[in-house]
């Protein structure tokens, strides 16, 4: 599976995307909404999106809005945030965001948010 | 800091503990006993093994036992552990017992911190939307006073509620507390309080239960224990009644019988279940 990391931060889009290659996955990373704009106009053939909330020039709450009013992607989108009120979790759900993860976490909550998506897509 | 621990001291802790619990450490396993005196040695205050040791010998009360038995069992557990249980009893089992008998009585045997009852409650109205929760008299008992301190305190850090479950219903079933733990709403914990129950020396409710959850216990029991608590189970299980153990685990090794049966993909056991056959 091939994930693309929207966040600003170094230091947290290398820690993610080493826990990923652990699990045996491929990443691309974005440096803020706008980035992640363009990637996915250039390569829509992502199977998650982990999307921070605090970046400049797009926030990952306006890439959501942008993505809901655009339809820029069906690619389900996990964002991975220090924003951990109960008002952001119900915010970025109502907006498409598939699941959410709460800054700091663990690899292991990765693959239990993973499995659960995966899970609803063979579902659906 | 190596420390050394006479064959007599492994000797004593490997009986306490299996007195008590039923887990069984053979001497090959010892060293898995190490990290658990090294952490009663520092909570009791005692220097080395010996002291220890001498403490338990001739000052041991229930206090000491308790902080023993919370030391070696194993708590680990989250949300909807497995998943599919969790559809058969909360889409099949739970709602056509109810419609069947009026109500069901349901029991969490080891029920650790509390995700298994938890994720049973939001599964039932999840999936059975204006479910009347009263019709389910849930019991839940584990032998870990600090497992059951934390779960009858119904609160949760950020990395326990991120474990199986949803955010979706993180934020529909629980409040978040001023200190970013999650507690789960009391207008669905209302009726829920969990209880001390040891499994190998306790007597169970015998004839009373529809459902029964015991996942993950009997792998550490040796042959006997086994038996001994699957046929207090099988006591405890009301005609037709179903009994989930792990994914791992079966009857192998005792003479208990109960039949194998899928429901929505999960396998139960269950007893004498003719009305279960007409009902499919």
């Amino acid at each position: 599976m091939k994930f693309l990391i929207v966040d600003d931060s170094n230091a947290i889009a290398l820690m993610v995307s080493e826990m990923l290659k652990e699990m045996g996955y491929t990443s691309d990373r974005a440096v803020d909404g706008n980035d992640a704009v363009k990637k996915l106009e250039a390569d829509n053939s992502f199977d998650f999106i982990l999307l921070d909330w605090n970046m400049p020039n797009m926030s990952g709450i306006e890439f959501l809005k942008y993505n809901y009013e655009n339809h820029l992607t069906e690619t389900p989108i996990i964002m991975m945030t220090t924003e951990n009120k109960p008002e952001n979790i119900r915010e970025a759900l109502m907006f498409g965001a598939s699941e959410y993860i709460m800054k700091p976490f663990t690899k292991d909550i990765i693959e239990s948010k993973i499995s659960m998506l995966n899970q609803f897509k063979k579902v659906a | 800091m190596s420390m050394e621990i006479k064959k007599e001291i492994y000797d004593f802790f490997a009986k306490f503990v299996y007195d008590k619990t039923g887990i069984f450490y053979p001497e090959k396993d010892y060293y898995r006993l190490d990290s658990r005196i090294t952490t009663l040695m520092g909570h009791f205050q005692c220097e080395t093994p010996d002291e220890l040791f001498n403490l338990y010998v001739t000052k041991r009360n229930k206090d000491m036992e308790v902080v023993l038995i919370d030391l070696c069992t194993n708590n680990e557990t989250y949300f909807f552990r497995d998943n599919k249980p969790f559809d058969a009893l909360t889409k099949t089992i739970i709602p056509q017992k109810v419609a069947q008998n009026g109500y069901v009585n349901l029991w969490s045997a080891a029920s650790s911190t509390g995700q298994e009852v938890l994720s049973i409650v939001m599964g039932l109205l999840e999936n059975n939307p204006g479910f009347d929760l009263s019709k389910v008299k849930i019991t839940a008992t584990d032998i870990s006073q600090r497992a059951l301190k934390k779960a009858n305190s119904f609160t949760y850090s950020s990395l326990d509620v991120q474990r199986g479950l949803p955010a979706m219903l993180l934020v529909k079933y629980f409040d978040q507390l001023p200190d970013g733990q999650w507690q789960f709403k009391s207008e669905f914990s209302k009726h829920l309080r969990y209880e001390t129950l040891n499994l190998l020396t306790d007597n169970f409710k015998p004839n009373f239960y529809d459902v029964i959850c015991c996942r993950n216990v009997l792998i550490y029991q040796n042959k006997e224990n086994k038996q001994m608590i699957m046929q207090k189970l099988f006591d405890s299980i009301r005609s037709d009644g179903f009994l989930l153990m792990g994914s791992g685990e079966s009857l192998i090794g005792t003479d208990i019988t109960l039949t194998q049966s899928s429901v929505d993909g999960a396998m139960f056991f269950v007893k004498e279940n003719q009305t279960w056959k007409k009902a499919a």
